[in-house]
């Protein structure tokens, strides 16, 4: 086992979250050490491939699953720095004010201790350090405004819009995507050429991945990211008051410490509250900062209702962006759809692949032999898609929790337990029933719903931010109630999920957090 | 042969090292199959189920490999694998999905028409892989039907259209960033 020389803050994980703590502190003038249990890739390793793309998504020790709809994670997490944000697709909407106050106006879920005007400043400094491109002016029917983007919005494409008219018909406003990509040369980065592999990483610089943007930045100005280095415990002084650093293992399964001032936790919303409760204490038997209990608790996600439509003209469904052309918030308000609660957002026209889960292939899973490839002709000319990504609520019962199999490290392995309530299974039956309807106004030559399991996509919660630590884990900008030296990030800290992608918000929290940090550092560490 | 550097470039850029009289080279998985390279861990029976599974579900996968892709895939560490497997959770080592689908379907297709999946006519392996797809398939000891069916159907239409080649015979332009060596 081996000490390694105290720094002032410990980041675990080189993910969106991480990277924008490890950025901002480093500029700060902290000496900052970033630990990422994956590989440090490079932009010259995301080759243009679904096969390679996989490369970059969940490794290492397994989550199991349970529950009524287990959370299949593996395609949206990350393994090595950049985590997710190295293939996400860049769609940048943010929340809305009526997702911080959700228990207020309607009395369910949960409320946010902030705002949307405490985060309103922070989507805009986000904006201008990683690039966005969209019309921010198109975006103020539905919230209030903000400064403008620093770059036009993307180019269209014929498969997003044909969705335009067809859906102005059913009263739903398409305005241009918020997109966290380059329009136009941005801060030394090329503009995009619209070629769609966006999903299995962007090597031009383009769209904004934490090794371009923030993780980039913070290896400037010092900071130093270690890859392969798996976290296991977060360490305490004697009587638990404080952190002081980490244990973890390197490449070789050998075992360090790394002592810290501050250790913030960016691994990912289920491995945050996996650590904190591997890491208790006789004076927090149940985990650290688990005094609510509520560690690994109110973890939510997102589902999609995809509709397809087939045109008998070529639609360039191979050209643009793996995220979307357009996008909506007409069906945002929590009460949209009669009978069913929670929010739901929008977007059309999205580059398609041949393989992979979102390939069209996968449009008709029911086709294979001959007719498979009749249709993959068809498709290749024809085929784009409506998808409407819709809110789950805060669930108690939905959690992540320690299983008794553990890791090569000793490690107990996460569970995550996770069902879908009637709400969410109302708002996806409506948003299909919608979708059809517009795709039908679209004058497409076939159409139908992509029905299948109900997905779960984006994991979120499981270390909820609140006012105290009798209903929350972490105050507002990330940091624990019992351990001021403790931060969590990422999109385990929201409350509710809204339906909006949520990097642009992971970005804009953790830039709050990691700038009160900095400000109030020699208290802190005091 | 090629040497470490070749090796790690090609790595990269996206060929598979596959094993050729005790030499790596890189090849597609097409090209291991047309070379006859050794099956890694597969046996032989094993390969055939697959490869009759992969030709019914997308055709062209035969000659495209899938077999072999599969079979370099479940031998290499888990986080290499370039299986779809990887990504709709299936939990390591990937070898013992594979196997256990593999013995589901011959299993229930003995107990139906008392052959392996590979032996029967391609009108019979049609039928009951639609039956399979709806996870009716009687005497199934294995994973979900429907989910095997959905992942093998993944793999096959990796080699056969997921490829530059598959790209061009679908007329879709391929619009590398960078470019997977060997046209993979």
């Amino acid at each position: 086992m081996a000490t390694r020389e105290k720094v002032d803050v410990v980041v675990v994980g080189a993910g969106a979250s991480g990277s924008v703590f490890a950025a901002t502190l480093a500029k700060a003038g902290k000496k900052v050490v970033v630990l990422e249990t994956g590989p440090d890739w490079q932009l010259s390793d995301l080759i243009s491939s679904d096969f390679w793309g996989r490369r970059i998504k969940a490794a290492g020790a397994p989550f199991l699953l349970e529950g009524k709809n287990p959370f299949g994670y593996s395609y949206q997490s990350g393994w090595g720095v950049g985590g997710a944000a190295l293939h996400y697709f860049a769609n940048f909407p943010r929340l809305l004010p009526n997702d911080f106050k959700m228990k207020s106006e309607h009395g369910r879920g949960l409320d946010w201790p902030i705002s949307y005007r405490d985060v309103a400043p922070y989507y805009d400094k986000v904006a201008q350090d990683v690039g966005v491109s969209g019309d921010a002016k198109a975006e103020e029917p539905w919230r209030p405004a903000g400064k403008p983007y620093p770059m036009p919005p993307m180019k269209t494409f014929r498969h997003g819009d044909v969705w335009v008219k067809a859906c102005a018909e059913h009263g739903i406003r398409l305005v241009p995507a918020c997109v966290g990509m380059n329009s136009t040369e941005y801060k030394g980065r090329a503009a995009c050429i619209y070629d769609g592999w966006c999903h299995v990483g962007c090597p031009t610089g383009a769209l904004s991945n934490p090794i371009v943007t923030y993780l980039g930045e913070a290896r400037s100005k010092g900071a130093e990211v270690r890859a392969f280095s798996t976290v296991t415990r977060v360490l305490t002084n004697k009587e638990s008051t404080k952190v002081t650093g980490v244990e973890y293992y390197d490449a070789q399964q050998q075992r360090h410490v790394q002592p810290a001032s501050v250790v913030v936790l960016a691994a990912w919303s289920a491995q945050n509250p996996r650590l904190l409760l591997n890491s208790a204490t006789p004076r927090h038997a149940k985990g650290l900062a688990n005094a609510s209990g509520l560690v690994g608790k109110y973890m939510m996600c997102h589902f999609a209702s995809g509709t397809w439509a087939l045109f008998d003209e070529d639609v360039q469904n191979h050209m643009g962006t793996t995220g979307a052309q357009f996008m909506s918030y007409d069906r945002y308000s929590k009460t949209a759809h009669k009978g069913a609660f929670g929010s739901t957002f929008i977007v059309a026209g999205s580059a398609l692949k041949t393989s992979d889960l979102g390939g069209f292939a996968n449009a008709r899973v029911d086709l294979f032999g001959p007719e498979l490839h009749a249709f993959m002709k068809r498709a290749a000319r024809g085929l784009t898609r409506l998808n409407a990504f819709g809110e789950e609520l805060p669930n108690i019962e939905n959690r992540v929790e320690l299983a008794t199999e553990k890791d090569p490290y000793g490690m107990p392995l996460g569970r995550i337990v996770h069902s879908f309530d009637e709400d969410a299974a109302g708002v996806w039956n409506a948003n299909f029933e919608e979708g059809l309807k517009i795709a039908k106004s679209a004058g497409a030559q076939e159409t139908w719903s992509g029905r299948g399991a109900m997905p779960t996509i984006h994991l979120m919660g499981g270390t909820i931010m609140g006012t105290s630590a009798k209903n929350s884990v972490v105050n507002s900008y990330g940091q624990t109630h019992e351990l001021a030296n403790l931060y969590v990030a990422g999109p385990g800290i929201f409350p509710t999920a809204g339906a909006s992608n949520p990097t642009y918000t992971i970005f804009a929290l953790s830039l709050r957090g990691a700038e009160q940090l900095a400000a109030k550092w020699s208290s802190l560490v005091a | 042969m090629v040497d470490r550097r070749q090796f790690m470039r090609g790595a990269a850029l996206g060929a598979l090292a596959f094993t050729v009289g005790g030499a790596q080279v890189l090849l597609t998985p097409r090209a291991a199959r047309a070379q006859g390279v050794p099956f890694r861990l597969l046996q032989a029976r094993e390969a055939e189920t697959l490869e009759a599974l992969g030709e019914t579900l997308v055709p062209g996968a035969r000659a495209a490999g899938v077999a072999h892709f599969i079979d370099h895939q479940i031998s290499v560490p888990p986080e290499e694998a370039l299986l779809e497997a990887r990504i709709l959770n299936v939990r390591p080592p990937y070898a013992n999905f594979y196997r256990a689908a593999i013995g589901a379907l011959d299993k229930a297709t003995a107990a139906q028409a008392d052959q392996r999946f590979a032996s029967l006519p391609a009108p019979a392996q049609r039928e009951l892989v639609n039956v399979m797809r709806q996870g009716k398939l009687q005497g199934w000891q294995g994973p979900p039907q429907g989910f095997v069916y959905f992942v093998l159907r993944s793999d096959a239409v990796d080699v056969v259209y997921g490829t530059v080649e598959g790209y061009e015979a679908l007329g879709v332009p391929y619009q590398a960033h960078i470019m997977p060596l060997k046209r993979w």
